[in-house]
């Protein structure tokens, strides 16, 4: 089973016992609700995510991956633990720091892609930097969406793009700040398999490139892509996998779910 | 940011039409109000008016100022609650929007921004077409004030400079205090609310509003306790005004009021419709509220201005009917000598003169011009039982009459007829009607017998027991116009009435129509959010007949309910009115004009019918897969 890790998998793998982690979660609870019908959606999770891997979370619905991606990417407030972003703990940190954050260190991108309709492409991805008071120039924005590989779709507007293409204005968006940590939310969840594997081989190379990325998904092809999966089940880490294949962590999941 | 703003403008054009029509008209209305009401104040004369019908002129005038001020005082508290009730709609419509703002590092101050932004915008937009509008506005005003006689016919709004700082400034700053509250909100969103689909996260009902609602309801049960001890003259305007407070602590109350009243519908045992649509209405709190509020406002004013006007009417007449001991009535110009025609038992006669009336001194100083009636104190007190003594009213000296507001017993006063100037004490007072009338009631030996000859006067007259009435008729006939008592008085009653319809026509006729529009918008705003949760309902398996028709129950509802809320309000008025005529007259009068409150019901349906078929066809074009799967 499991087929021999590629070289800078290893390689990042090492790292991450020596260097500081791009995120880490310490003892991290976060409950819905009160009294006989809480949930608790998330239950003592220590996780760390070192840089530079692309880490998958995966689980059965209602495991708990999206309430553990937003309270990572401090979107939820948690109800004890540490979130750590480099050395700043988003548990403890004010709204006005967390947007600054989130439009600095930290990069989102979701299923439904969350672009504003009413922005062309080009605008939707300099958002960010505007928002932090920059003027970034036109040629840096460009560059980002030819990265995405939609160079010649500045000018459009959301409605005018495909699902896969607004997914990369989306991603563009995100990576336009150089995130620490890229957080995707099922971003492959609402394109169909063509349009996914543009994504998620757009997401490979950036992951080669060094950056973090960590990424829930229910899909097991999608998870393959990634250097290492982290299994969920009711709020707590059931199993992880590094260099995972599709079997693999299809059957894991399988097994999850019983 | 302003980009942004421009941006999100062209977006979402049907919801911004909205906001900028509320303003453009709200615009438009309170200049056009405002240039009449100072024409109206700075009105001369036309030239060679004798001092007498000068006089009478400048009380004429000054009862239109009133009337015009009440108009302008209702465009500016329409324009207030329709724009800052359309702009916070708009903008708790675009909470998915503003969160996904926050969601890529927007701060709560851009959220700020960007809503005033577009709050300027629309209040431009506004202005620059309110201003031009207006004077369309002032047009029919002008003409309808004319035709209703409150001004003299060739009366025109005159344009003033410095109207076009005014209309600005209430346009822009309308439309700005209207965000002001909704942006603050707005801007504590949650990012992580961007990626909730369903329902909303907040409370609508905050501590704020909960306390504002608390004023605005003590506001109303004080001017209804009130109004009963308020005299006459003060009871029907505390009466009348009671419901103003009422409406706006509905419309605030209405996030709680709307959907426990939805409980109230009767919906048919299994269908599936009704079910769905009350499910709605009581889920959808903002939405619901919302679109109720302009509805609240439009059928409570309404109704409680046009029932306290009949009520009053009404009382008016049957208090005039109790006061009077006569069996014809002559009119005629000057002082009458009938007493001693053949069968005339006795005649008062009371002659109309305009008087310049000074009440107080150094700061106090009040001057205007009143009605006073001449009057043979004696005669006048066999005319209308129940008057009291004026046995004092002799001399130099005043009593208060049956319409006396400024003056009362134990005053002194100062009154100036077109020559000459008195310093009288007023003696006595007859008790204040709701009918109202003379301020004041004067001596024969006052006034100079030139002012007398050529002011016009009534006549009470009764006959002997046994007296030939035609022979009577006759013989009257000589020296004026003679009517049946009871004719006269049915006269009189339809001419207080005429006053009353023109002064709601002209308060209520352009003001009810921008509500209705504030409807209207308010319908058009909330079905703009609902295209997605359109195409859900039909992806479920409804047709696209069968969602229109969704919509329109919910939205025939939201109108009943309304409808109800909007009755409940201008019953404070109506417990205003009854109190005030129980307390004036003896005994509680309310007459509701119900063709009107039939025509209410009728346009209400039919205007939130309409849009809602409109908006929730158009709403339903294209296939809902399509609709589903377009994302922004």
């Amino acid at each position: 089973m499991g087929r021999v890790p590629a070289d800078p998998y290893v390689r990042r793998m090492t790292l991450t016992t020596t260097t500081a982690a791009a995120v880490s979660l310490r003892g991290v609870s976060r409950t819905y609700g009160a009294g006989p019908a809480a949930v608790r959606a998330v239950d003592g999770v220590d996780l760390a995510f070192a840089p530079g891997t692309w880490t998958a979370v995966m689980g059965p619905s209602g495991s708990g991956k999206s309430t553990l991606l937003n309270c990572a990417a401090g979107l939820e407030q948690v109800d004890s633990g540490q979130v750590l972003l480099g050395d700043v703990d988003l548990a403890r940190a004010s709204e006005a720091e967390l947007t600054a954050l989130r439009r600095t260190r930290i990069g989102m991108v979701f299923q439904s892609f969350n672009l504003i309709g009413s922005l062309t492409a080009e605008q939707n991805v300099a958002l960010p930097l505007k928002l932090a008071g920059r003027r970034p120039p036109r040629a840096d924005v460009l560059g980002v969406l030819a990265a995405v590989g939609l160079g010649d779709r500045a000018r459009h507007r959301p409605r005018e793009l495909s699902g896969g293409q607004q997914q990369r204005v989306a991603i563009a968006r995100a990576m336009v700040t150089r995130p620490d940590v890229l957080f995707a939310d099922e971003p492959t969840g609402a394109l169909d398999s063509t349009a996914a594997r543009t994504v998620l081989d757009l997401m490979r190379s950036m992951a080669d490139q060094g950056q973090t990325i960590v990424m829930v998904t229910h899909d097991p092809a999608a998870a393959a892509r990634a250097d290492a999966v982290v299994f969920l089940r009711d709020g707590r880490v059931a199993d992880r996998l590094t260099g995972p294949d599709a079997r693999t962590v299809a059957d894991r999941l399988v097994e999850l779910e019983h | 940011m302003l980009r942004m703003s421009w941006a999100g403008f062209l977006e979402r054009w049907t919801l911004f039409v909205g906001a900028a029509l509320a303003v453009c008209l709200g615009v438009a209305l309170v200049q056009s109000s405002l240039l009449l009401l100072i024409s109206a104040a700075t009105l001369d004369p036309p030239a060679g008016l004798g001092a007498g019908d000068r006089m009478r002129f400048a009380m004429h005038a000054e009862a239109s100022i009133a009337v015009i001020a009440l108009v302008l005082a209702f465009s500016v508290l329409l324009a207030v609650f329709v724009i800052s009730s359309t702009f916070a709609f708009t903008v708790a419509q675009r909470r998915r929007d503003l969160a996904l703002l926050r969601l890529v590092g927007g701060s709560p101050g851009h959220v700020r921004r960007l809503l005033l932004g577009e709050a300027v915008l629309l209040g431009a937009i506004g202005v620059i077409t309110g201003v031009p509008a207006g004077l369309a506005v002032m047009e029919f005003q002008s003409w309808l004030l004319v035709t209703l006689g409150f001004v003299p016919p060739g009366f025109a709004g005159e344009w003033r400079g410095w109207i076009l700082a005014v209309s600005a400034g209430a346009g822009l700053g309308l439309a700005v205090a209207g965000v002001l509250v909704a942006a603050r909100r707005a801007a504590r969103v949650r990012p992580l609310e961007a990626l909730r689909e369903t329902g909303e996260a907040t409370r609508v009902m905050t501590a704020g509003r909960w306390a504002l609602a608390l004023l605005f309801v003590a506001g109303a049960v004080t001017l209804t306790i009130l109004s009963p001890i308020g005299g006459p003259v003060g009871g029907q305007a505390m009466a009348s005004t009671a419901a103003i407070p009422a409406v706006l602590a509905l419309t605030v109350l209405a996030p709680v009021l709307v959907p426990a009243a939805a409980l109230l519908l009767p919906i048919r045992p299994g269908s599936v419709l009704g079910e769905l649509a009350r499910a709605n209405l009581r889920d959808s709190v903002r939405r619901s509220a919302s679109t109720a509020g302009p509805l609240i406002v439009l059928v409570g004013l309404v109704l409680a201005q046009a029932g306290a006007g009949t009520s009053f009417t009404a009382a008016a007449q049957a208090e005039q009917r109790e006061h009077t001991a006569a069996d014809l009535v002559v009119e005629a110009t000057g002082p009458l000598r009938v007493a001693d025609v053949p069968g005339v038992a006795a005649a008062s006669t009371e002659v109309e003169v305009p008087v310049t009336i000074t009440t107080g001194s150094g700061e106090d100083q009040d001057t205007s011009v009143e009605p006073a009636l001449v009057v043979d104190p004696a005669a006048y007190t066999l005319a209308h039982p129940g008057s009291g003594s004026l046995t004092a009213l002799r001399g130099r000296a005043a009593a208060a009459g049956p319409g006396a507001d400024e003056v009362s017993a134990g005053d002194r006063i100062e009154v100036r007829f077109t020559e000459g100037a008195f310093r009288v004490p007023v003696v006595a007072a007859v008790p204040t009607t709701i009918a109202g009338g003379a301020e004041l009631l004067l001596p024969r030996d006052l006034v100079a017998d030139a002012l007398l000859a050529d002011a016009p006067s009534h006549t009470f007259v009764s006959l002997r027991p046994g007296a030939d009435p035609s022979a009577v008729r006759a013989a009257l006939g000589q020296v004026g116009t003679v009517w049946e008592v009871d004719t006269w008085l049915a006269r009189d009653g339809a001419a207080r009435q005429a006053t009353s319809n023109a002064v709601f026509v002209v308060i209520m006729g352009l003001g009810a129509v921008y509500a209705l529009i504030g409807v209207v918008n308010s319908g058009v705003i909330a079905a703009a959010a609902r295209r997605r949760e359109f195409a859900e309902a039909r992806a479920t398996g409804l047709t696209r007949g069968q969602v229109v028709r969704l919509a329109l129950t919910e939205s025939f509802g939201v109108t009943a309910v309304a409808l109800l809320l909007g009755g409940l309000a201008a019953g404070a008025s109506f417990a205003g009115v009854l109190g005030t005529t129980s307390a004036v007259t003896g005994s509680g009068t309310l007459a509701l004009p119900w063709g009107l409150v039939a025509a209410v019901v009728v346009v209400a349906f039919l205007a939130t019918g309409a849009t809602s078929v409109i908006t929730s066809w158009s709403a339903t074009r294209g296939r809902p897969v399509t609709l589903l799967a377009a994302r922004e």
